[in-house]
């Protein structure tokens, strides 16, 4: 079986700080910590694209454990802001770390549902082929695409990458399950036309509405209930979703991990970042719940359990 | 005839985890003036949503900022 079993991020050093914005926009340090909880937002160079931030990932990846390029047998990219239209973003990463040519590459194109999405994919592509390593790639450099003077989005959003190694029969943590779902209805409320536009209350109540019920479904099909997670990971939206996502599914606070205030919302990179803290911390067979949601609007939930091999 | 009250808008209230105690709130003033802000008050409409079953559009919020302006809205859309 297919296993996670290292996570590499990249987090530029840059940052901005939204307290410098708090005359502008009309709002208080209370509220951005407490509700938006996004102290500072990572921002990348203005020149660097998306396949820069996930070579990056890859750097910090390939220090934590030494890769074997000419192993690695598929690399996916999942972004909504690659370098160009055509090619995709994966071909140039491809290009440059050096992967074989036997490798096979494709990107994947979702937002803050996309890791979750990404790991279904990727898992069932290597067991489909019989691959050994993979590459799961997460970068959407928000940053190009933000109105700094939009308050529903300026706030939220920052850049950064993830890098996942998946390994077949390796220790590691383990897919168990899968939900997945789309309200194309909405895909307006979430949308990049110039410049990125959010419907903050539509967002919210979709959110609210949908995610606790896909989690639910989730675990009644794996027959396991809230108590048998030892951790969730819920896509860092905002510290307001993520509370109210916890609070209507009756979670244990202590088990939901939460840490955006010095980056800010990065997409599919949130819940990536977050297991690359803690990933060497969690103890063979315990059992960690993922939900990401957002564009499109989409979502999908995943229980993982951390397996000897 | 009336089919929801003041207690039911305020049971949706206190579902969303707002403040410590609803009843001291001041059903004519509005909540935004009471320590509730913009997020809060997504949630207390999404709350009132949910309770009745009903769908409050965008353009409608202004004439909902106060508990009594609400339950009057949610008596007409019920």
């Amino acid at each position: 079986m297919v296993a996670i079993t290292h996570v590499g991020t990249y987090l530029p050093e840059k940052k901005v700080s939204n307290l410098e914005f708090l005359e502008k926009f009309e709002t208080d340090e209370s509220f951005i910590r407490n509700k938006i909880g996004v102290v500072s937002r990572a921002r990348k160079e203005k020149e660097e694209k998306a396949s820069d931030l996930c070579i990056k990932a890859y750097e910090n990846l390939n220090s934590k454990t030494q890769i074997q390029v000419a192993d690695i047998e598929c690399c996916v990219v999942v972004t909504q802001n690659p370098d160009f239209n055509i090619p995709h973003t994966s071909a140039i990463v491809h290009g440059a770390i050096g992967l074989p040519e036997t490798c096979a590459c494709f990107d994947i194109s979702l937002g803050c549902s996309g890791y979750v999405y990404g790991l279904s994919v990727i898992s069932a592509f290597m067991q489909a082929n019989g691959m050994s390593k993979g590459l799961l790639f997460t970068a959407d450099p928000y940053s190009d695409i933000i109105d700094e003077n939009d308050k529903n989005t300026a706030l939220i959003f920052g850049d950064g990458a993830t890098v996942t190694l998946l390994e077949q029969n390796q220790p590691g943590l383990v897919p168990l399950g899968f939900d997945f779902g789309s309200k194309g209805k909405g895909y307006k409320n979430l949308i990049n036309e110039e410049k990125l536009f959010m419907n903050g209350r539509a967002v919210f109540n979709f959110t609210a509405a949908t995610v606790p019920i896909s989690v639910n479904k989730l675990l009644d099909k794996l027959d396991l209930t809230k108590e048998d997670i030892d951790r969730w990971y819920l896509h860092q939206g905002s510290k307001y979703i993520v509370d109210t996502i916890s609070n209507r599914l009756g979670l244990d606070q202590e088990k939901v991990v939460f840490d955006m205030y010095e980056y800010g919302n990065t997409v599919s990179s949130s819940i990536p970042l977050l297991l690359s803290k803690d990933i060497e911390t969690i103890k063979t067979g315990q059992k960690i719940g993922l939900s990401g949601f957002g564009v499109g609007l989409s979502w999908a939930s995943m229980v993982l359990q951390k397996m000897n091999s | 005839m009336s089919t929801v009250n003041v207690s039911q808008i305020l049971e949706a209230i206190e579902n969303a985890n707002l403040v410590a105690d609803v009843t001291a709130l001041d059903l004519d003033k509005p909540l935004r003036d009471q320590g509730i802000d913009s997020l809060d008050f997504s949630g207390v409409l999404f709350n009132v949503e949910e309770a009745f079953g009903i769908e409050i559009p965008d353009d409608d919020i202004d004439g909902i900022q106060t508990i009594n302006q609400i339950v009057t809205y949610v008596n007409a859309k019920v």
